[in-house]
């Protein structure tokens, strides 16, 4: 091979070659994980991070998936639905992923499922509410994580119900989670009978004074805040100082951001009374894999998990290796009649995916979910009734 | 509601006008157009909150030394990736654009993504006119906001340093034909945008806690208010200023909150539309 075209063909042919049979080769098998590392929301990426860093140690210490050890490659989506579909085709083009995971913004995960879909490559979202992404039915996505109906329905209106508020107002931020998870709980509170009053506010406001006022003017019972993000903080700050709370119970209606770190250091004193959704407590594990979580958590972090997004991430990688192992093999079709009958103990109870079609419970499986309440900065859970470890404070 | 929508406005107003003088000082002068504005803001924010929270000292003395600090850095960023960059805006363009992506990134590294917010001076609220209740803190941030534009006013029209700056935006050669040295003029001009942006920044931060992509929105509003009220003028900034933050407020009180943002671009088309060199600019001869 003098010739340097000649050279140049075979270096070119070899090295596809090697590209096109490399996974067979490889002694990894790769899982993808999409999520926002970057963004407003970027704090749920640093909780997906920890998450995956304990999946991992913790498949692989028991011997990982077909004989290999679990990879796991992300792809930061920003929270924007182009990045992240880019992101999901990344994956699977470049890396070889045999499922994806994750995601915690609706509006960029109802991007990826389009991918998906077309790829025909397994995903199951972790922490996207909006009822759209598991309602559209497709075969290839799962959501192992709460939907706005679930939540709201199962969740926030018997709450709603159960404490007897008779005035409530609804505040959602103008993203695809916010704005479906209003409508579903205006639904809600038609049915119960209560009267209510609803605004939107900017997604990435900082200023929430103006609909503050308008929200006192009405002077409701319960205000329930679908704000995501820091926005929350600034929400519960100003309604401190705008004396809307703690005449009125301010229900968060996401969770996480009332359990940052920095949390009590923005609200002050306004975040006494406040209350919000969550899967965990910070005292009370579900599960005996929640406690061994917990454990390896402190060990890995030296701190206690907060963010219940960290587990969420967690058990939807278990689903994924549970589901290759029981495949025995990557191929998607077979991943995909593994996931449907995923039985599977995770950190928030024992994971089955809904197989009715035609609603948004194809394909899902709903945590159970907490409405804890700040008093005295100790977590006391107040809904539902059987896990209730005191009441609610006005 | 309408007290409330006027007070709110107002405060926001003196805010926005003070970020963007600092936007409006480079465009004056330097012609440049800092894109990484809103992350010097932010810098400054997450430094009040290093030396007040962490080590400590005073709240004045942090902010003070935060200020101090952007200060410098600005001047370091036009030695270093302004300065190669003269006679082509669009270099300087790109490069403000990457350093913002650069610093927002480095703040996601040093300070992690939660909201970091500096110790308030003052707590609680006040009633105002017995009619609605308004936080204490905000007030503060109008008066030290108005103090500031103030001050920055008697800096460009009663000083020395100020007679050069309106000189050069004038007219640069004849500037330099009396003695200016101009190149030293725009790295101080730009330290001093810089300043401004960190003065907004340490103001704020008690009020709006940091973020590493914080600051995107606060050069947003910056360039609108800039634009609004006519490129290079300072009475523009501050009158821009108080419209938008006016505009936003008693949009949102009376048609929509969720939309308060865009009530502040209709006014920018209807202004451009009407006089296309903002509120008080100059047309270009």
């Amino acid at each position: 091979m003098k010739n340097p075209k000649v050279k140049l063909l075979f270096l070119l042919f070899t090295s596809a070659v090697i590209l096109a049979v490399g996974p067979a080769w490889a002694n990894t098998v790769k899982v993808g994980v999409v999520g926002p590392r970057t963004g407003g929301a970027a704090a749920t990426g640093q909780a997906f991070d920890e998450g995956i860093k304990l999946a991992i140690n913790y498949i692989n210490n028991k011997g990982g998936v077909l004989g290999k050890k679990l990879e796991v490659v992300f792809e930061d989506t920003a929270g924007a639905p182009d990045k992240a579909a880019s992101g999901f085709e990344r994956l699977v083009t470049r890396d070889k992923v045999v499922m994806v995971v994750g995601e915690s913004h609706s509006s960029a995960a109802l991007a990826e499922i389009e991918v998906a879909n077309r790829m025909k490559v397994p995903f199951i979202v972790a922490e996207a509410w909006a009822d759209p992404i598991t309602a559209k039915n497709y075969e290839y996505v799962f959501r192992a994580g709460p939907s706005n109906s679930g939540v709201v329905n199962e969740t926030i209106a018997k709450w709603v119900a159960h404490a007897g508020f008779k005035k409530a107002y609804i505040v959602a931020e103008n993203s695809d989670w916010g704005l479906g998870i209003a409508e579903l709980t205006e639904k809600a509170l038609i049915a119960l009978g209560v009267k209510y009053e609803k605004l939107t506010t900017e997604r990435k406001s900082q200023d929430h004074y103006t609909e503050l006022t308008k929200i006192k003017e009405f002077a409701p019972e319960v205000i329930l805040a679908y704000v995501y993000g820091d926005g929350l903080h600034f929400f519960v700050a100003q309604a401190g100082e705008l004396k809307v709370s703690p005449r009125a119970v301010i229900l968060d209606g996401a969770g996480p951001p009332s359990l940052w770190p920095d949390f009590w250091k923005n609200v002050g004193e306004y975040g006494n009374l406040e209350t919000f959704v969550s899967s965990m407590h910070e005292k009370v594990e579900l599960t005996p894999l929640a406690a061994e979580f917990r454990t390896m958590y402190e060990k890995e972090f030296g701190k206690s998990p907060t963010d219940y997004k960290s587990r969420s991430i967690f058990d939807a990688i278990l689903i994924a290796a549970d589901a290759v192992k029981r495949a025995g093999c990557t191929d998607a079709d077979s991943l995909v009649k593994a996931l449907k009958k995923t039985e599977l103990e995770g950190t928030r109870g024992i994971i089955k995916f809904g197989t009715t079609p035609g609603g948004p419970e194809y394909h899902q499986w709903m945590p159970p979910m907490l409405i804890i309440q700040w008093q005295d900065r100790n977590q006391v859970v107040i809904y539902p009734p059987k896990a209730a470890t005191g009441t609610l404070k006005r | 509601m309408l007290p409330m929508a006027l007070m709110n406005g107002l405060v926001m107003g003196v805010i926005y006008a003070l970020a963007a003088l600092g936007v409006s000082l480079v465009v004056g002068i330097m012609n440049v157009i800092n894109f990484a504005h809103g992350e010097f803001y932010i810098l400054a924010g997450y430094f009040s909150y290093l030396f007040a929270d962490t080590l400590g000292l005073n709240p004045i003395l942090s902010m003070s030394l935060a200020v101090g600090m952007v200060f410098l850095f600005g001047i370091v960023i036009e030695y270093t990736i302004i300065r190669p960059t003269y006679g082509n805006h669009m270099y300087s363009l790109i490069l403000t654009f990457i350093l913002s992506i650069v610093l927002q990134n480095a703040y996601l590294l040093i300070f992690g993504p939660y909201p970091k917010k500096p110790p308030g001076w003052v707590k609680g609220a006040t009633n105002i006119f017995g009619d609605f209740c308004y936080g204490n803190q905000r007030l503060a941030a109008l008066a030290a906001g108005t103090v500031l534009i103030v001050a920055v006013f008697l800096l460009i029209k009663k000083t020395w340093f100020g007679r050069m700056i309106r000189a050069a935006s004038q007219d640069r050669e004849m500037a330099e034909l009396n003695g200016v040295n101009t190149a030293l003029l725009n790295t101080f001009s730009f330290g001093l945008g810089c300043a401004l942006a960190a003065a907004a920044g340490v103001v704020l931060a008690p009020v709006f806690p940091v973020t590493p992509t914080s600051g995107v929105p606060v050069a947003l509003t910056a360039f609108v208010v800039v634009v609004l009220g006519g490129m290079g003028s300072m009475w523009g900034c501050v009158i821009g200023g108080l419209i938008l933050g006016l505009v936003e407020n008693l949009g949102a009180a009376f048609i929509s909150t969720g939309y308060k943002h865009l009530f502040g671009f209709i006014i920018l088309i209807v202004v451009l539309a009407v006089k296309p060199s903002g509120l008080f600019g100059s047309r270009e001869t």
